[in-house]
């Protein structure tokens, strides 16, 4: 350490001394850091910053990924396609709507769980285990196992129902059940990834503040509503956030459980972009709508960083 | 005292109950009704009886016929070797980048750095489109390689690697240095020895991703010769033909169960990654 102190000293001293063995060595090691860096560097290049830029350009173009050489230049045609029919704007709505329901009913049911995992009950260990399995299954075998439970004459919900006493539902199949169902489903899929989230915030506060409220006569709900919560405010943005960006990003629900139906009620904003661009061959529309949830997502991620930093730091 | 305790295990029991029935259920009945011929899955369910959830008289043709009538097992192969192929080369790149970021000082750090940064924004699923373009472009689609590749450089990888190695200490390599040793062999020899939790971590959630992937192998990849699992049994059943549960439910099983035993054995370093990153496959 302090030889190295030492000859960083004596080297930023000598200035009259021929600089060219200084700048060899740093040449090395830049030789050396880019070796190390490239392949990363590389990759990374082509695979996000390129298809952001074909993405970008393709938007004002007219093209089929069938025949993509057949492309004609339409300017903001896409942009104004997009308000002029409703498609994109319903799609949309859907989406903001399936997130919103999802990130409403995890943060509470995430945070309540992550209480109890954070208490001195027993059983904790059991409790998280089983939650973590819907986060480690694939949203395909997820959405398989349940367009089977909810399905309207042989699912496991509706023999459920039966036994207490009440009337089958149809689920998926009726217009105004299919996108709370799918809402039921991405909380349950998300709920313990998201406890999992509060559970280390949880840890990090400091259990001395808790303690000293108690003494002074706080009670469990004071200590919990004015001390716990606010400390966790910075989870909690985090949670949403995370929970927004993935609900809006949601594919396999809708491709394999409805199809975007019935009567496009569950066409989520990826399901429309995929049928678009490979379905119905409308790439050039596709990469519009690409665009819009780019900037929308981006935009909920500054929201959140600007937050981050500047308030709420405890 | 005995008030609050009693009150205490009811609270308990409850919601051990409530979980159960929530996160166990589906599973068991999944894992059971895949074991039984449609008629006995529909009977159990209704009316609802217990035997909805144990494999009564179990048999296991639902099995023999996915395994004879689809190409599940050559998806299985498919995706061990893509994930194999992916967590090797994300540990090596992620772990190489992360080493240049954090050991040697070269002017632009700080761009390299932002370059990186602004990706971890980017949402996967917005940019299959171009994506598609890009790797058909290369010539790589309906192969492997066209399924892991887009995913190696993972800025989440780095992040986290980038981390780990900050926090480890540099007295060793100082030393080393004195000794001779160059950046490669400190590299290799006491760097990435000392990081082997956070490697494992990683290395565990990649296969995790790579496993669950779906809408980019969809798009991608059309030779079912070279499809992976979650698209093989996305795609089992023939359109035509009603379902056939249990041998839907064989397939929802064999695409599961590997990735839960690994989970089980290796929970600590799921969860551990989980909750420092925020970001999951």
């Amino acid at each position: 350490m302090s030889t190295g102190e030492q000859a960083l000293t004596v080297s930023a001293g000598a200035k009259t001394r021929p600089r060219k063995a200084a700048t060899r060595r740093q040449k090395q090691e830049r030789l050396v850091a880019v070796g190390f860096l490239a392949p990363f560097m590389l990759l990374l290049l082509i695979f996000q910053y390129v298809p952001l830029l074909v993405m970008a350009r393709n938007s004002f173009y007219d093209y089929s990924l069938l025949n993509p050489a057949a492309e004609k230049f339409v300017g903001l045609r896409n942009f104004a396609d997009m308000i002029e029919y409703d498609d994109a704007g319903r799609s949309f709505g859907i989406t903001f709507l399936f997130a919103f329901g999802v990130v409403v009913f995890v943060i509470p049911i995430a945070f309540a769980i992550a209480l109890f995992l954070n208490s001195k009950l027993p059983a904790r260990g059991l409790v998280r285990t089983m939650i973590m399995l819907p986060v480690v299954t694939s949203s395909v075998v997820i959405a398989t196992m349940w367009s089977f439970l909810l399905d309207p004459s042989n699912g496991l919900i509706n023999g459920a129902l039966d036994i207490v006493g009440i009337a089958r539902q149809p689920f998926l199949t009726s217009t105004t059940q299919a996108l709370p169902s799918l809402i039921a489903m991405t909380l349950w899929q998300q709920v313990g990834f998201g406890a999992i989230l509060f559970l280390a915030g949880l840890q990090g506060v400091p259990s001395e503040l808790g303690e000293a409220a108690r003494i002074d006569g706080a009670t469990r709900w004071q200590v919990l509503w004015n001390i716990t919560i606010p400390l966790l405010s910075r989870t909690t943005l985090f949670v949403v956030v995370i929970m927004t960006v993935f609900s809006l990003q949601a594919f396999a629900p809708a491709f394999l459980m409805t199809q975007g139906g019935p009567q496009e009620a569950t066409n989520l904003i990826v399901y429309h972009i995929y049928n678009t661009a490979f379905i119905m061959q409308q790439a050039g529309y596709a990469s519009a709508l690409s665009v819009v949830l780019l900037l929308v997502v981006l935009a909920i991620s500054m929201v959140q960083m600007a937050l981050l930093r500047s308030r709420w730091n405890y | 005292m005995t008030t609050t305790r009693i009150r205490r295990t009811a609270l308990t029991l409850v919601i051990i109950l409530l979980i159960i029935a929530c996160f166990l259920a589906p599973y068991a009945w999944v894992v059971a009704s895949s074991l039984k011929n449609q008629f006995t899955v529909f009977g159990d369910v209704t009316p609802l009886s217990w035997r909805a959830f144990v494999p009564v008289g179990a048999t296991i043709e639902n099995y023999v016929s996915l395994f004879e009538r689809t190409n599940i097992l050559r998806a299985l192969l498919n995706t061990a070797i893509v994930a194999i192929g992916q967590v090797a080369f994300t540990l090596l790149l992620c772990s190489m980048a992360a080493y240049a970021l954090t050991r040697i000082k070269f002017p632009g750090a700080n761009v390299v750095f932002m370059l990186i940064l602004l990706t971890f924004l980017l949402p996967i699923e917005a940019m299959m489109v171009p994506l598609y373009q890009v790797v058909s472009g290369l010539g790589l689609s309906n192969s492997l390689v066209g399924i892991m590749i887009p995913w190696i450089a993972s800025p989440f990888g780095l992040f986290l690697l980038k981390q780990a190695f900050e926090e480890l200490p540099t007295e060793l390599e100082d030393a080393a240095r004195i000794d001779g040793a160059g950046h490669v062999r400190i590299f290799f020899s006491i760097v990435l020895p000392n990081v082997k939790v956070p490697m494992v971590t990683l290395g565990l959630i990649t296969f995790l991703f790579c496993w669950n992937s779906f809408l980019w192998p969809l798009v991608i990849v059309q030779d079912p010769a070279r499809q992976i699992i979650q698209v093989a049994i996305a795609q089992q059943g023939s359109p035509t033909q009603l379902p056939n549960w249990g041998e839907t439910f064989a397939g929802a099983t064999v695409a599961t169960v590997p990735l839960i035993l690994l989970f089980l054995v290796l929970q600590k370093y799921f969860t551990q990654g989980m909750a420092t990153s925020g970001i999951k496959g």
